[in-house]
């Protein structure tokens, strides 16, 4: 089932003179993990802020659910279909890892509503991706940048949503726990039907990929088997 | 329900800077707590005294603006005139009046059947006879009530207390008649007029014993009566008799429409009807120039408070850029990152707000006091110097008297400072209008920022 859809989406920073996206045309199914890759500067990140809803573009539509995304709310968007893992993390940095995620599920109006019962869910999630409870009461700032990526992970997967969407996830992670989040990458995908899609460079993400989209230039060079 | 946490934990995450921002916030509000409240008893007193001298009303010959116009003595007599005493009582018929006091003298009197008391003036070993004058008042004159020795205080006409000296050496009792005559006569011939004496017959009704030296405002001669016993002798002029009149409005502000009134009564264009304004300068003086002082310090505080706020308020908002983005990005709206922005400034300047008032209230009373205190000296100084130059005499022209009318009133050098509702409603629209300028910027700030472009910024 196609979850979200690109059509002859084009876009160009302000002040910029070239396209950095020229007339892609994609979609992305639930159930399915995507691998984008290409060169640095190709357009990929610029991709997933489309998607991700943190920006729009100029020409072209995208679609979530056969919504048009420039029709609907994307801070709502943001909050409660989409779940963003940035490669720069993008946390709070003085507020503790279990706070990060218990905001963002007070941000998405999380079905779990008591105080106490979110804190337990935010150890929950981060105990999945390595994060003890002590490290999950401290702050930020005093993580290092695996644990901070660690963090992001489970912030993405803290509302439950429909997209998750991950700019080299892995980047900062050691060979171990790597292999936890692919596999709880995969496990989104596959087990709860939900559509990740990640920017990588990383053989490992690729190699659990349904589908590789390479992009060149700002376009797709060899498109995903099912378009 | 989680904005609002979430802004009180920021609060204590980021310490440092909302530290700042309190201690900013908490030095405007101390400040206009202080001048707000030194300010607002300082108009308070400044009413009372307002409604103190600023209503007491005085007619008087302007005979400085005669000699201004460059009139001589001679021309200054010829140009005098006379207000007869029943215009002085008709003028306190007035609507715009609360009460008058009237005071009358009449001196130049000799008795056939009184001997006069006889004194020794200071610097001298001469005894000499302390001559006779009769003292009206419409006002009861409590100061000579409580040194009655003998009898009552005057009530009807022709009733009069005397001094017990006078009543010793002359075997007078109460009940007794006393007669006097007033030597018009003398008057009229200095002033080319004709004038016969006034003879006044007086029943004792009272004695009073004075110490000369305690009491120096009474003579062992004086003879007091009432005001209405002096008026219904009846007098075609003043001459032999000083008069005074003060009336007091309801309203300060009835001044000019009491002069009008007074005017069309038929007053006479070379008087001037004021307030005692030297009076009103001397005392109220220091208040009015603290009231401006803390005034014009209000005014720069919340100027330069403000602006510092403002400042800091911006820089801190520039350093939250980041976490905005994040918000932004997670999905917070504008309006709720705003909304929390604006809950912090709120918290932060209402603990201030009670922390200002409580230290505000501590130091504004020794803050006034000191502040007043100088310029009570410095008022006090001047007029020394002043009246090193000047000599308080009474000048009598036309029966009226006219004198220094500074003298025996000093400056206010008293006030009450305490937090009043006014000041506190006062002291919360300016709090609420620092949150709201401390938020507001936070708010026009980020309402410009885009999630994308601060994260990428960041990175």
């Amino acid at each position: 089932m196609k979850c979200l859809e690109i059509r002859n989406v084009s876009y160009r920073y302000e002040g910029g003179t070239d396209n950095v996206l020229k007339n892609i045309s994609a979609s992305f199914e639930s159930g399915k993990v995507y691998a984008i890759i290409g060169q640095s500067g190709a357009g990929k990140s610029t991709l997933l802020s489309l998607i991700s809803g943190l920006d729009i573009c100029r020409d072209g539509d995208i679609y979530y659910n056969g919504k048009n995304m420039r029709k609907i709310d994307r801070d709502e968007y943001r909050a409660k279909n989409v779940g963003v893992i940035f490669q720069s993390y993008n946390l709070l940095l003085n507020s503790t890892a279990a706070y990060n995620i218990t905001l963002s599920m007070n941000i998405s109006d999380s079905n779990i509503k008591e105080r106490q019962a979110k804190k337990n869910h935010a150890y929950f999630l981060l105990d999945k991706v390595g994060i003890d409870r002590e490290t999950a009461d401290r702050k930020i700032l005093k993580l290092s940048g695996g644990e901070q990526q660690r963090v992001g992970i489970a912030r993405a997967l803290s509302h439950d949503p429909n997209v998750v969407i991950a700019d080299e996830p892995t980047g900062n992670l050691d060979a171990k726990t790597e292999k936890s989040v692919l596999e709880i990458i995969s496990r989104l995908a596959h087990e709860d039907n939900k559509c990740v899609i990640i920017v990588t460079h990383s053989k490992k993400v690729t190699a659990i990929a349904d589908e590789v989209i390479s992009i060149q230039s700002g376009q797709l060079l060899c498109k995903p088997m099912n378009l | 329900m989680y904005l609002i946490t979430n802004a009180i934990k920021n609060l204590v995450r980021n310490k440092g800077r909302n530290i700042l921002l309190a201690a900013v916030t908490l030095a405007i509000i101390i400040g206009a707590v202080v001048t707000l409240t030194i300010h607002n008893a300082a108009s308070r007193v400044i009413d009372e005294i307002r409604l103190d001298i600023g209503s007491r009303v005085t007619i008087e010959q302007d005979i400085m603006g005669m000699f201004r116009s460059g009139m001589g003595v001679e021309e200054l007599a010829e140009n005098t005139i006379h207000i007869p005493i029943h215009d002085w009582v008709r003028f306190a018929d007035s609507a715009y009046l609360s009460n008058t006091i009237f005071n009358a003298e009449v001196f130049n009197l000799e008795s056939e059947s009184l001997l006069p008391v006889q004194a020794t003036p200071p610097g001298t070993n001469i005894l000499q006879d302390v001559p006779f004058r009769i003292l009206g008042s419409s006002e009861l004159d409590e100061t000579l009530s409580d040194i009655i020795v003998h009898g009552r205080m005057f009530e009807g006409i022709n009733e009069v207390v005397i001094d017990d000296e006078l009543a010793h050496i002359n075997n007078i009792e109460l009940g007794d008649t006393i007669e006097l005559n007033a030597l018009l006569s003398t008057w009229g011939e200095l002033a080319g007029r004709e004038l016969a004496d006034k003879p006044f017959e007086l029943t004792v009704v009272g004695i009073y014993s004075a110490d000369l030296y305690e009491r120096p405002l009474f003579r062992f001669s004086d003879i007091f009566t009432s005001f209405e016993t002096i008026a219904s002798a009846g007098w075609e002029s003043n001459l032999g008799l000083n008069m005074t009149a003060e009336y007091f409005l309801r309203n300060p502000d009835y001044l000019e429409l009491f002069e009008n009134e007074v005017r069309a009564k038929g007053l006479p264009d070379t008087y001037i009807v004021s307030i005692n304004q030297p009076a009103y300068d001397r005392v109220a003086g220091p208040m009015l120039s603290m009231k401006s002082a803390v005034m014009t310090f209000s005014i720069v505080i919340l100027i330069l408070g403000s602006l510092v706020l403002a400042l800091i308020s911006f820089l801190v908002i520039r350093e939250r850029k980041y976490e905005v983005g994040v918000l932004r990005a997670m999905g917070m709206e504008r309006g709720k990152v705003a909304f929390g922005i604006l809950t912090e400034a709120v918290v932060i300047t209402t603990l201030c707000l009670v922390v200002g008032l409580g230290l505000g209230n501590a130091v504004a009373q020794p803050i006034a006091n000191g502040l007043l205190g100088n310029r009570v000296a410095a008022a006090e100084a001047r007029s020394e110097e002043l009246q090193q130059d000047r000599v308080a005499a009474v000048v009598v022209f036309g029966g009226q008297m006219q004198s220094e009318h500074s003298i025996g009133y000093r400056p206010e050098s008293e006030i009450t400072v305490a937090i009043s509702a006014n000041v506190i409603i006062q002291i919360i629209i300016i709090t609420l209008a620092l949150a709201a300028l401390s938020g507001i910027i936070g708010v026009v700030i980020i309402t410009q920022y885009e999630p994308l472009k601060i994260l990428r910024e960041r990175s």
